[in-house]
């Protein structure tokens, strides 16, 4: 089938109007994906077809669009949806707060045991001194323990509040060349200006090098800061503040970090 | 990295069904106007209009599963959905005066849904002065299967054209549109 043919007969007007048959709907969608040219000439039928519905009427009522708005449900980082946002730190948080009630529980269930003893061996005072001083011990190690765990869960509570603001921009980052496997995530708070990357599972950096955070802002790179991995894969560290950013990205320097990118090391990127 | 974001069919696809707020706003912001003026075309009452282009997007929106690729075009479908409200909407409010129209085979059928007898005066206000660049004939024919959701097939008994011929005015027809609103675009 000569594909010039094709669109002199009208059968793509007939697509975009929908009137053509299941039959040929699916030799358009077989043919298209071999010639891009059809897919062009399908644009520019509908582009026509567009641009003429909407020529003649006024421009709509702007209130309309947040009428309609406000009666859809959308996936978004407001407070009572969080869940599908927040996907990455869910499970953290709740295996840390898991922890905390177990450091509570763990350590009032010590501190009860200890007392029980206390009563019981008041007679065999050499035996009850020394199981005191072991009981006593551990629950020092219980108090330790728990304070990690405070330490921790606030950490982790932090940066719920920080992603789950409705202020705060969550740019997905798409992994390429060196992170091609890997995401990260950068959340800018746009009142505030903090910016907050966000990985959960970072590969390490190259020998001697180190990952950089650029902000994209009126077309120009400007440094965000040093990316610390610290001893784990996982990353939530705040960056340096930045305003009207368009996209981050990360590139590859060396240990300290370059004035430039060195553009041919990006390996995640995303627009806001 | 500019400030408008363009996306593709597809990307945009893929949004709509993650439910994306953002996929919302593009969707409106490319599609409201061109489908207000379809719907506009055919109930002819901004209000009413307004109200089915809400009950359309609403209708996009929440019935998106429904939408297959495999079927053509988003602006396609989008587009049935907005012609059908639109339709029912008049159909409702003219059913008492449409009873009285001639009652010959298929027209009623037809007929039914617009707010004229006489099919050559559809009463398009908005679109009309740019249809009426138009040849006769092909204006006719872009009446019927734009606004009225004519099938060429149908068409073609109805003028006793070949059905080939019904397609290759068609596109005669859009080709001088797309010129027509280009042109009046770029002023």
């Amino acid at each position: 089938m000569n594909i010039n043919e094709i669109i002199s007969s009208g059968l793509l007007e007939s697509y975009v109007l929908g009137t053509a048959t299941t039959e040929e709907n699916a030799l358009i969608n077989q043919l298209c994906k071999k010639h891009p040219e059809l897919v062009r000439e399908i644009e520019l039928i509908e582009e026509g077809l567009i641009n003429f519905s909407g020529k003649a009427d006024s421009p709509l009522n702007p209130e309309l669009k947040s009428m309609i708005q406000e009666q859809l449900s959308f996936t978004e980082a407001k407070p009572a949806m969080a869940e599908a946002r927040v996907v990455e730190l869910h499970a953290p948080v709740e295996s840390r707060l898991n922890l905390y009630k177990f450091g509570i529980a763990a350590s009032i269930v010590m501190f009860i045991v200890s007392f029980i003893y206390n009563i019981m061996l008041q007679k065999e005072l050499s035996k009850v001194n020394g199981e005191l001083a072991e009981l006593g011990a551990t629950k020092s190690y219980m108090a330790d323990e728990l304070k990690i765990q405070q330490a921790s869960f606030k950490n982790m509570n932090d940066r719920f509040g920080v992603v789950s603001n409705p202020k705060t921009k969550t740019v997905a980052l798409n992994g390429m060349n060196y992170l091609a496997k890997s995401s990260a995530a950068v959340h800018w708070n746009t009142e505030t200006d903090e910016v907050y990357f966000n990985a959960a599972a970072l590969p390490g950096s190259p020998a001697n090098k180190q990952y950089q955070l650029w902000a994209i802002v009126e077309g120009k790179p400007v440094d965000m800061g040093m990316i610390d991995m610290g001893s784990s894969t996982a990353v939530f560290q705040k960056m340096k503040a930045v305003k009207g950013a368009q996209a981050f990205a990360v590139t590859i320097e060396d240990v300290g970090g370059s004035a430039a990118p060195t553009l041919e090391t990006m390996c995640l990127l995303g627009n806001v | 990295m500019g400030q408008k974001q363009t996306y593709t069919q597809d990307e945009l696809i893929v949004l709509i069904r993650e439910k994306d707020q953002k996929a919302f706003s593009y969707l409106y912001d490319n599609y409201s106007q061109a489908l207000f003026g379809v719907i506009n075309a055919i109930v002819n009452d901004t209000e009413e209009s307004e109200d089915v282009l809400q009950k359309a997007f609403l209708k996009i929106w929440n019935s998106f599963s429904s939408y297959d690729t495999e079927k053509g075009r988003l602006y396609t479908w989008m587009l049935n959905i907005s012609r059908n409200m639109a339709i029912d909407s008049t159909r409702s409010k003219h059913e008492k005066i449409k009873s009285k129209i001639q009652s010959t085979d298929e027209n009623v059928y037809k007929y039914e849904n617009s707010l004229s007898v006489d099919d050559a005066s559809h009463d398009l206000i908005g679109l009309k002065t740019i249809l009426n660049n138009l040849k006769e004939e092909h204006r006719q024919i872009i009446d019927l299967v734009y606004f009225e959701g004519y099938t060429q097939d149908e068409i073609s008994k109805k003028l006793g054209m070949p059905l080939g011929t019904v397609k290759t005015k068609v596109r005669q027809a859009i080709l001088t549109l797309r010129e027509l609103t280009k042109k009046e675009f770029l002023q």
